[in-house]
């Protein structure tokens, strides 16, 4: 249970609130790379944050996210003429560039450097692992770059997609955090899915409805360890990660690539749920990449031209009662990535946390909260950076690994839960 | 006409929602195990709980023949008074101990069985983060807690404790 005032401070990012700042202190996945795939190419809306905002690419290949409207009438500038070097409004002609100055305004004489007034937010933007990354905050604590072990492997060793979903950042992300729900909602997927079955660690998944937990604090958040009997008295651990203030890792199975999410503030009520698959060691197979262009995984078929699952809201997910009561789907909807996000949206667009009843078990998911509301105090009365700004922070990895009994995870696993370039993830 | 999701999971909808309780209170007991974390119990106990009771692990006694647990037990709580552990725990729906990194916990195994045998939850607490001073803590509750965490604020079971409704 949270109190309101708690709630409401956890959930709510636009300009000017504690949370707001937290993330305007981290580099936030934008948009995918391939959204603007070359130079002149058509603008693209962006809303971060409660920021409604344009990114483009100008002729010579810079990236700029801007204020979506023009200075002079408050037109769109995703009806603007990318062209020559600046993005110019289709209405009167004004120009600007990719740091949002104006550079030309044709109705007034260029001698009177009238344009040089004239200048719209802009925030920097920069490409990593097929992701376009922004920072939002002030400019003198712009942090280096992003360094997350995906964004660092070959193209061909990853893959990284987008949705959208209709409900609040923070109870998407929770469920990122919570791996108890795996045994219920996902188990029909666990030995169906392409990209998740065969694997040892969903036959001890599905063996042990009651796993026990243990919560430890990394320096960018958290390591969240679930463990369930394994053979000859011996424990088999999944170990998530959560890195402030949205990044969360799935425990890997066998062979399979390893997947993990950001979630990132759209507005209060809708966010992005960035997924992204990875190997260390080699490329993908085409048969996985195409499982996950294909929905499996933890990835989704999208309504065309759009992010825009094709199971959502509108179609009821397209539920499968039938299939739901053969136990071919735990809840009736198909897919990893749509089961969490229908529930998660049947919240409502901001759950009211005054009424739920957590459980010892939920203990990820208070101390997650714990986290955020002291870092957004800590900043706003002291300035003191969050957790997970520094890319030292960000070099995290999942893990399953089967120990004995005596070992804790945070101690027996722990070069597993650290990125090492060349070496493959701990996984059963 | 919209899906039935489309149209019950806005914001208007939402004032709809039941505005009852929908929980019974919990009876939560907190343990303070060691003495570090003697003072910070204490500190939680004089904020305001719906069900949540406070205790220090007292004493534990030599086993007696035929009893249903290994060993008798004995909390004491704030005012000194001592209390049959047994007795706590069969009226509690969650056990929290608590424990300084690098306190002694042993007494996490006499109240842990006696939660086994209860079915009661249980979750281990130890202060001051997972530094190496507090894994051999951490290996004392590991067996006997459902859920176990390291955490290096001490504020933070004062979170848990309301984000638990104790």
């Amino acid at each position: 249970m949270l109190r309101k005032e708690q709630n409401d401070l956890l959930t709510q990012t636009g300009p000017g609130t504690p949370l707001g700042r937290l993330f305007r202190c981290y580099w936030l996945p934008a948009l995918l790379a391939e959204e603007l795939p070359e130079n002149e190419c058509p603008p693209v809306r962006v809303k971060l944050l409660s920021e409604r905002l344009l990114a483009f690419r100008d002729s010579e290949g810079r990236y700029g996210l801007i204020d979506e409207f023009c200075a002079h009438r408050g037109v769109s500038l995703w009806f603007g003429r990318n062209e020559e070097s600046g993005l110019r409004c289709p209405y009167h002609g004004w120009k600007y560039d990719t740091t949002g100055q104006c550079i030309e305004v044709p109705s007034e004489p260029a001698e009177s450097g009238f344009c040089r007034k004239i200048k719209l937010t802009s925030y920097p933007l920069i490409e990593r692992g097929g992701i376009l990354w922004t920072y939002m905050g002030p400019p003198e604590l712009q942090p280096p770059p992003p360094a997350w072990e995906f964004t660092d492997v070959p193209e061909s060793h990853r893959f990284v997609a987008k949705r959208w979903q209709e409900c609040n950042w923070l109870q998407a992300m929770e469920g990122g955090i919570d791996s108890s729900h795996v045994s219920f909602l996902h188990s029909g997927e666990l030995n169906r899915d392409p990209l998740f079955k065969g694997s040892r660690g969903n036959q001890y998944n599905l063996g042990d409805m009651k796993p026990h937990f243990e919560v430890v604090e990394s320096p960018g958040g958290l390591y969240i360890g679930a463990r369930r009997n394994a053979e000859n008295g011996n424990y088999y651990w999944r170990i998530t990660p959560w890195v402030m203030p949205s990044f969360t890792m799935i425990a890997p199975r066998a062979d399979h690539p390893v997947h993990g999410h950001f979630w990132i503030p759209i507005d209060d009520e809708n966010c992005w749920a960035w997924s992204f698959d990875y190997r260390v060691t080699r490329p993908l197979t085409p048969e996985q990449v195409q499982a996950m262009k294909d929905g499996k995984g933890i990835y989704v078929t999208f309504v065309p031209g759009t992010f825009r699952p094709a199971a959502n809201k509108d179609n009821d997910y397209l539920i499968d009662r039938a299939a739901q009561k053969a136990g071919r789907t735990y809840s009736g909807v198909w897919g990893i990535a749509m089961q969490d996000a229908s529930l998660q949206e049947s919240m409502g667009p901001i759950v009211d946390r005054t009424k739920e009843n957590l459980v010892s078990t939920d203990n990820g998911i208070i101390m997650a909260r714990h986290g955020l509301m002291r870092a957004a105090k800590a900043l706003a009365e002291k300035g003191t950076l969050p957790p997970g700004v520094d890319p030292a922070h960000q070099r995290v990895r999942s893990a399953a690994v089967v120990l004995p009994p005596d070992q804790p995870f945070k101690d027996a696993a722990k070069d597993a839960l650290v990125a090492k370039p060349g070496v493959a993830h701990a996984s059963v | 006409m919209p899906s039935e999701s489309a149209r019950m999971t806005t914001a208007a909808e939402a004032r709809f929602r039941l505005d009852k309780p929908n929980a019974r209170p919990r009876r939560v007991l907190v343990v303070a195990l060691d003495r570090a974390s003697e003072p910070v119990v204490q500190g939680l106990a004089q904020q305001g709980w719906s069900r949540a009771s406070f205790f220090t692990a007292a004493a534990f006694g030599a086993a007696r023949p035929g009893a249903e647990f290994s060993m008798p037990g004995w909390l004491k709580d704030l005012a000194g008074r001592t209390k049959d552990l047994i007795d706590e725990v069969a009226g509690a729906d969650l056990v929290v101990m608590v424990a300084g990194a690098g306190g002694d916990a042993q007494a996490a195994a006499i109240i842990g069985e006696a939660c086994q045998v209860r079915r009661v939850m249980t979750t281990g607490l130890v202060l001051g983060g997972a530094s190496a001073a507090a894994s051999p803590t951490l290996a004392q509750l590991r067996p006997w807690c459902n859920m176990l965490v390291a955490a290096s604020a001490d504020d933070y079971i004062a979170d848990m404790l309301t984000a638990l409704r104790a």
